[in-house]
């Protein structure tokens, strides 16, 4: 039949597919393998001839090394390039993200996880002002909620504290957090509600015992959504972070480019350590990102 | 062990829909309440209400004497099946039944024997360690049944219970919930549209119409003494037939057109003679008989419908079609005439225009 | 439907349960005290300080302008030309992001072997912080060591490196390109979303009525995709309106001004210039321009939850 013509078609859609998504990750990586002198070259090595993991060592060995204007002028002999003085800050930063991210997603399921339920499967007075509420603040751009938010977290003394983050990060998160978890409750039948309260269950119960065990595939949705999000997220960490003592990785990653003396190489290292977390989460937990999101904008 | 009692009960929505208007019922301790009606009718409200799941609105709602308006559904002794079973996917089947006693606070060593009590007057013992996806239709009914009944609550509360089975299954659960009634000993609330599951399962039926009782009785009195045509009209299969016609003779005939039957001296007494009135006579389908004598009713077959034991003639009268049960000795074509006998002292009587019954108030 | 007088007395606005009422206020006191906090107080605050000339330059002295901070804004040349790039680069973008989700999502949407695969990889753009998709693109833009033009010169398309970003023609357009190639993977999934609710039935139906490929493409798929790529289409929007890390990390709006867009402008007004009054007040316009896309969107997709 069609079977060989499809199948061409079909195979060819697929490559151009996975380079289009895949090559600009491919050279970032093969160039953090890359020495100084290879990735200078012309035209580039797409496949390093001499791999090397000197620019990560070059990042983890950050905090002993001392980095000056000697020896800034002179090399960095693991590189063979320029590294930054803010290259120390790196991983300390991403255990800020870490701690970050972390507690957006823990406050983020125990608010939005009973709101989702309320407005899903509860009959009260005021259910579609408050869905309207949810989403319309999600519309709000988080450039605008810069200006108040500074002023509002330096007066509460929060600034340069990883506290202003999680806050600010909680505004960008639960509207689509919530979101999420109001379709797949709403897939789950309204029977069920009925039997758990004449078991005895309180409407906390019946959330916490019937629901939630149900909801694992969404709530790991949200988990996975809200954890990039906070993990990612740059503007706002740009504004309210001064001090390595709460910048998170985007930040640091962002202050080697704006410094045209660093090597490529080790930026490229840098950006290799900031995508691996999150591609390897999202890649092995591919199956509830999709399933999560469908639950929710089928209902839509 | 409850009695029931709803008090000029209302219930409407913040929306405005009216789903009861002043509802009025008393239920008796250990009875089998059927609340019948169409779609919409407000029954499974009724019994949500009941449930403590939704409040009333209006009027009182007492267990015992106990006021029980807004007192939440988990505070409530109830237990209700419901039309798809709602059983916990995530539970086992014993853990499905234990969850209310668990709930509730009952030792370890109680729960397991009176979930294996359950089980076992259910039958159903083997299958407690599975998980519900992993039984069919008729089992998951038997545990939603068993995880109502280990509670042994005040009242068993049931929503459509046997719409989701097949026809053959339905009729072997009906005989089983009539068995549970009498070993329980417990007060029973059933919800359906299904006549013939109220017929056989229910001490008393409620018959409900838009958030309003049309009758209640005991399942010979909605059948053989309906008080509108509405209810009437419910019960019966094929459905009871109408003719329009006018009474004459100081209430002692039904005429239409060519057609004049007398009615029995216990029913134009209790009709009053007002000669010129407009009736609606209403017949039953089984209450005719081909070999009869006494009243009868001509006219040719439009359709023959063989239903087994019996067959179903449509028969045009007057200018309408009715339909008869007959039995099989009767050897019908379509297109022929025939005279069929009718027993009219189950003939119904009912007022033109309001529908209501002139022989039962 | 007849309603006694009885049935209506006081019942009117009644919630459906005491118990339920009040336990779903329970349920939703967190979301409401974090929204009210984190997104209403700072909408309305931002107002406020919008009417007001703060400077943090100039702490102690922060007169009440009223409108002035808007006029002084709309006079701007430098705003209406960054609304004329945010305009151009949301137009570039979202066109690109469009056609190149729906031809992935069509991909996707067809059964065969690694196709798990493919939706898998999908994701790593998506997951990618915006800051390292910002260097990851400067790297590639590079105009010294950069693979566009490694590969350009290669392939012999030019004969000599070039600059890109440095080349205010392209910048925009190169900004655009990181860009979609971070948002194509969230709008193929949600337009994949779409596709799969498309009832199979009226493909067989249309199969027998004798369509082919193209006529079931044109009368059945896109019609019935239209919702979902209407949603993902002014999501994007929305996106491509705000975005602003990719302008800090690859060009801080240059070279000169051409990628100075809204967004960086608001960025500039408070954070270089230290203008928090003109700030608040540009921020405050955008949010409106796209609080009305939003209400247009919920409007026009008749969404109920």
């Amino acid at each position: 039949m069609k079977g060989l013509g499809r199948n061409v078609l079909l195979f060819t859609a697929s490559a151009l597919f996975l380079v289009y998504v895949l090559a600009p990750v491919a050279w970032l990586v093969s160039s953090s393998v890359q020495q100084e002198a290879e990735i200078t070259s012309r035209p580039p090595h797409w496949i390093p001839r001499q791999p090397t993991l000197e620019n990560f060592e070059a990042i983890f060995q950050a905090k002993e090394k001392k980095v000056t204007y000697e020896t800034r002028r002179a090399g960095d002999p693991a590189t063979g390039g320029y590294i930054p003085s803010t290259a120390r800050d790196l991983v300390p930063s991403m255990w800020n993200s870490l701690i970050v991210a972390v507690s957006v997603v823990v406050l983020n399921l125990l608010v939005a996880v009973p709101a989702a339920y309320a407005m899903a499967k509860i009959r009260y007075i005021g259910r579609s002002t408050s869905i309207y509420f949810m989403l319309t603040t999600r519309v709000i751009p988080d450039i605008a909620l810069v200006v108040p938010f500074f002023l509002f977290i330096r007066t509460f003394g929060l600034l340069d504290h990883l506290g202003s983050l999680v806050i600010t990060y909680l505004a960008i998160t639960i509207p689509f957090s919530v979101f999420i978890l109001v379709g797949y409750f709403e897939s789950l039948p309204d029977e069920l509600d009925k039997a758990a309260r004449v078991d005895g269950c309180s409407r906390l119960q019946t959330l916490l015992r019937v629901y939630v065990p149900l909801a694992m595939p969404s709530l790991v949705a949200v988990v996975l959504f809200t954890f990039l999000t906070s993990w990612n997220e740059f503007l706002l960490a740009l504004m309210f972070t001064q001090t390595p003592a709460s910048q998170t990785m985007p930040i640091v990653v962002a202050s080697f480019a704006s410094d045209f003396t660093i090597s490529f190489s080790f930026i490229n290292a840098a950006g290799v350590l900031a995508v691996v977390p999150p591609v390897l989460m999202a890649v092995v937990f591919e199956r509830y990102i999709v399933s999560g999101l469908t639950a929710g904008a089928v209902k839509g | 062990m409850a009695r029931i009692r709803l008090e000029s009960v209302g219930k409407r929505y913040p929306n405005g829909f009216v789903a009861l208007e002043e509802l009025s019922l008393e239920i008796a301790d250990r009875e089998f309440v059927v609340l019948l009606g169409p779609s919409g009718c407000g029954k499974s409200t009724t019994l949500n209400l009941i449930a403590g799941l939704e409040d009333v609105t209006a009027g009182s709602l007492y267990f015992d004497s106990t006021l029980m308006n807004v007192v939440p559904a988990h505070k409530r002794d109830v237990a209700m099946v419901f039309q798809s079973y709602a059983l916990y996917p995530h539970k086992s089947v014993y853990e499905n039944i234990a969850f209310g006693l668990r709930m509730r606070g009952h030792p370890r060593a109680e729960i397991e024997s009176r979930v294996k009590d359950a089980a076992r007057s259910l039958e159903i013992e083997p299958l407690l360690e599975r998980r519900p996806h992993q039984l069919s239709g008729g089992q998951r009914q038997r545990v939603a049944l068993g995880r109502a009944l280990v509670r042994q609550p005040a009242a068993f509360l049931m929503d459509e219970p046997l719409s989701n089975l097949d026809a053959a299954l339905r009729i072997a659960m009906r005989a089983e919930i009539k068995k549970l009634h009498h070993t329980m000993r417990t007060t029973f609330v059933y919800v359906t549209h299904d006549q013939a599951e109220a017929l056989t399962l229910a001490d008393r039926i409620v018959v409900m119409r838009e958030g309003v009782i049309q009758q209640i009785g005991s399942p010979e009195e909605i059948y053989d003494r309906p008080r509108n045509t509405f209810v009437a009209s419910f019960l019966g299969n094929p459905p009871i037939n109408y003719l329009e016609g006018t009474l004459a003779a100081d209430g002692a005939r039904f005429v239409r057109g060519g057609l004049s039957l007398a009615l029995p001296p216990e029913l134009s007494k209790k009709i009053g003679a007002e000669n010129g009135r407009q009736v609606r006579l209403g017949i039953r389908a089984e209450d005719v008989d081909p070999r009869g004598t006494g009243e009868t009713l001509q006219g040719r077959i439009s359709s023959v419908l063989p239903v087994g034991s019996d067959q179903f003639l449509g028969v045009e009268v007057e200018g309408t079609t009715l339909f008869f049960r007959v039995g099989r000795e009767l050897r019908a074509a379509e297109g022929e005439n025939v005279a069929l006998s009718v027993n009219m002292n189950r003939a119904q009587i009912f007022d033109s225009s309001s529908g209501a019954s002139l022989l039962w108030k | 439907m007849s309603i006694r007088a009885g049935a209506l007395r006081g019942v009117f606005g009644a919630p459906v349960s005491r118990y339920d009422q009040a336990s779903a206020l329970w349920l939703l006191a967190p979301m409401l005290a974090v929204l009210l906090v984190v997104a209403v107080f700072p909408v309305l605050y931002s107002f406020w300080i919008s009417l007001f000339d703060l400077r943090l330059t100039r702490p102690h002295r922060v007169p009440f302008v009223g409108l002035d901070n808007y006029l002084e804004v709309l006079q701007d040349e430098l705003f209406w030309s960054s609304v004329w790039r945010t305009t151009s680069f949301t137009l570039m973008s979202v066109t690109a992001i469009m056609v190149i989700a729906l031809a992935m999502a069509l991909l996707l949407n067809e059964e065969f072997r690694g196709r798990r695969f493919l939706s898998a990889m999908l994701l790593v753009p998506w997951a990618i912080p915006y800051v390292a998709n910002g260097l990851m693109w400067k790297w590639i833009y590079d105009s010294g060591y950069g693979a566009l033009n490694g590969l350009l010169f290669q392939l012999d398309f030019i004969d000599k490196y070039m600059v890109w970003l440095g080349d205010s023609h392209k910048t925009l357009a190169l900004i655009a390109n990181a860009f979609v190639w971070k948002e194509v993977p969230l709008a193929t999934i949600l337009l994949l979303v779409g596709l799969k609710s498309i009832p199979a039935d009226l493909y067989s139906a249309a199969r027998v009525d004798g369509a082919d490929l193209w006529r079931r493409f044109v009368h059945i798929t896109l019609p019935a995709l239209r919702p979902s790529f209407m949603l993902v289409m002014i999501y994007e929007t929305m996106m491509a309106i705000r975005h602003f890390d990719l302008f800090f990390i690859l060009t801080e709006g240059g070279p000169a001004e051409a990628s100075h867009v809204l967004a960086w402008q608001v960025y500039v007004e408070t954070f270089r210039k230290l203008s928090f009054g003109t700030g608040s007040a540009l921020a405050y316009i955008m949010a409106l321009v796209t609080f009305l896309l939003a209400f247009w969107l919920i409007r026009t997709l008749g969404r109920k939850l």
